[in-house]
């Protein structure tokens, strides 16, 4: 038997090919979204992943560091690394932010760390890891720096020494590591006209200066302008250890929060990034609903400007199945197009976007199922009007 | 349904309404007609006549409202149809030539003849061959290839004829084959008819206002009023 609805797409292959490339990149759209939402899941996870920790102590009531602001005093490690079942801690401070480079600004999270502690860049493509105390950094690839590029970060300029890759923030910001004291000096520096003022009410008060105890305004004004706060204390458990007991130990005896890996990929994943989700599935239901609208009205049209032929095909003995498969089959191949050239699109800017894309090759096949069942159900309208043609309209009179 | 004993078609008393009550119109008031296998007909009679309806009752299109209508034989009608699938009982045993050809467009010459054969079950070759076998009786064999677009409007209504003997059809309704031909081309068509009517046996019932072929009927069935009157034609040569 010939393939009815093949022949007519080859006839028409012009009208067919363009429908379908116009089909395509609403598709390509579709698949890009759900490419964003998957790489906002995995910037979520290799965030966690790429911290080397297996435990988050934060501030107690809080979902730091990532989705809430946590402040810990960070001899708070020195007292976890005694506790059984700790392998190592690292403090850690987190700040997003925009730093300075060639004239330009670059949006990321700045990450303080501690060499050689759970915390620190999870490897290096390029340069070298930061050995020197202050103004040395590593930087995502995603960030746009080389190794010997010269960062401003507030009023200091850093040395981009090494490059690390997929370090990024749930938000997708590139991470920048530098030193902690670097880190907690730019989380909490305060500018020259607060500081003057500040030492000067210092000085002005008696019960800071004192005549009779030299040193005590010096003390005062240097603790006013350090800062020993932290985000988060990372925790690497020892080998054999339980994670979920060591946090249960932690938040007992600490009066701090401990989250484990899992409780925070919930956090990020269930929690940061929800409403994002959301927004993401609303637009994939809305582009859903307008590719239906689109296919339906194109075969719909296709099928009227057939009614003709249609009617012949009926009256010369074509049943409602043959009738009904070749418009079927046109919606599928319109969707099959469609979705070939989305997929194709997809892949070509995924790499534009300033986020992360995750194509997964199942997501792929879950959108060309949909697509597939998107376009049946949107000839059931032109299948309908085709089926109410009468054959008697081949006849004249 | 291939008996050569029995006419190809015999309609007696056929009637069909349209509506009902007060504003019913009768279209056929009691048709009958008789013809024979390898004859060609005339169905004459002016607009409004019942010609048309007549053709869909004769096409299994639209359901009578009384009378009989047999096909080689078999009735087909008989106060309600007698055939449960007309989809078949029109692919099968009648063949219909339109007033334009109605060629399916996205389909080449040969396909749009082999495609009757291939929806009553005959496998693709075969349909093809017996496709190729008509376009070469009916002189378009070298246009096998084209497209329906490429073909002079002559061409087309021949490929249109030949896809009416397609399944080799005891009856073959023409509605109006030549209206939009010059003399030379319609003549030429009756001329393909009568050959075509002669060679596969079939009745040919063709439906039309056109003085230039009626003298070449030598049966002519006058239909007025929703009745038919059967007259003798002159059965010139076209």
């Amino acid at each position: 038997m010939i393939n009815l609805a093949g022949r007519d797409i080859l006839h028409g292959w012009g009208k067919f090919a363009f429908t379908g490339v116009g089909l395509g990149l609403l598709i390509g759209v579709t698949l890009s979204m759900a490419g964003i939402y998957r790489g906002m899941v995995e910037d979520a996870t290799v965030l966690i992943e790429g911290s080397g920790a297996d435990l988050w102590v934060v501030q107690q009531g809080t979902l730091g560091p990532y989705a809430e602001p946590s402040s810990l005093r960070d001899d708070v490690q020195h007292a976890i690394a005694g506790m059984p079942g700790v392998a190592a801690v690292g403090n850690v401070a987190y700040l997003t932010m925009q730093a300075g480079h060639a004239g330009g600004e670059s949006r990321v999270m700045l990450v303080g760390f501690e060499p050689g502690r759970p915390g620190e860049p999870a490897y290096l493509v390029a340069g070298r890891p930061i050995l020197r105390g202050h103004y040395e950094a590593v930087a995502d690839e995603k960030a746009g720096f080389r190794v010997g590029d010269r960062v401003r970060i507030r009023r200091h300029e850093y040395e981009v020494v090494g490059l690390t890759r997929r370090m990024v923030s749930a938000s997708g910001d590139p991470m920048l590591f530098v030193p902690l004291k670097d880190a907690q000096e730019v989380q909490f520096l305060k500018d020259n006209d607060t500081l003057v003022i500040e030492r000067e009410r210092t000085a002005a008060n008696p019960a800071f200066n004192r005549p009779g105890v030299p040193g005590l305004l010096e003390a005062v004004q240097a603790s006013q302008a350090q800062s020993r706060q932290v985000n988060s204390v990372l925790v690497r458990v020892a080998e054999g250890a339980d994670p979920e007991e060591v946090a249960g130990e932690i938040r007992r005896w600490k009066r701090l929060q401990a989250y484990t890996t899992a409780q925070m990929e919930e956090i990020l994943v269930a929690k940061l990034i929800a409403t994002s989700s959301k927004q993401i599935g609303m637009f994939l239901v809305i582009l859903s609903v307008v590719s239906a609208a689109i296919v339906a009205f194109i075969i719909y049209t296709l099928t009227v400007n057939k009614v003709r032929e249609i009617a012949v095909l009926k009256l010369i003995g074509a049943t409602n199945a043959t009738i009904g498969g070749m418009i079927l089959q046109q919606a599928l191949g319109l969707g099959v197009i469609g979705f070939v050239v989305g997929r194709i699109v997809a892949g070509l800017w995924a790499p534009v976007f300033p986020k992360y894309v995750l194509l997964l090759p199942g997501d792929a096949l879950r959108g060309f199922a949909l697509v597939m069942v998107i376009c049946a159900l949107a000839s059931v309208v032109a299948i309908r009007a085709a089926l109410r043609v009468d054959p008697a309209e081949a006849i004249g009179g | 349904m291939v008996d050569e004993g029995v006419p190809a078609i015999r309609i007696q008393g056929l009637r069909k309404r349209y509506g009902a009550g007060d504003t019913a119109v009768d279209a056929l008031k009691g048709v009958d007609m008789t013809v024979q296998r390898g004859e060609v007909v005339g169905l004459i009679g002016p607009s409004g006549s019942g010609k048309s309806t007549l053709l869909k009752c004769l096409g299994a299109v639209i359901e009578p409202s009384g009378g009989r209508m047999e096909i080689a034989g078999e009735a087909i009608y008989d106060g309600g149809w007698r055939i449960p699938d007309l989809r078949a009982l029109r692919r099968d045993n009648i063949g219909f030539i339109f007033q334009a050809p109605y060629l399916i467009s996205f389909l080449d010459v040969t396909d749009n003849v082999a495609l009757l054969p291939m929806l009553a079950g005959v496998g693709n070759a075969a349909a093809r061959d017996r496709a190729r076998e008509l376009l070469g009786a009916l002189d378009v064999a070298h246009r096998a290839k084209a497209q329906v677009s490429q073909l002079s409007g002559g061409e087309q209504q021949r490929v249109a004829i030949a896809r009416a003997l397609a399944n080799r059809p005891p009856v073959i309704l023409a509605d109006e084959p030549t209206a939009p031909l010059d003399s030379e081309r319609a003549l030429a068509v009756v001329r393909i008819l009568n050959g075509m009517a002669a060679q596969y046996r079939a009745a040919i019932i063709v439906v039309t206002h056109d003085e230039k072929i009626i003298p070449t009927f030598k049966r002519i069935y006058h239909i007025r009023d929703g009745k038919t009157h059967e007259e003798a034609g002159e059965g010139r040569e076209p």
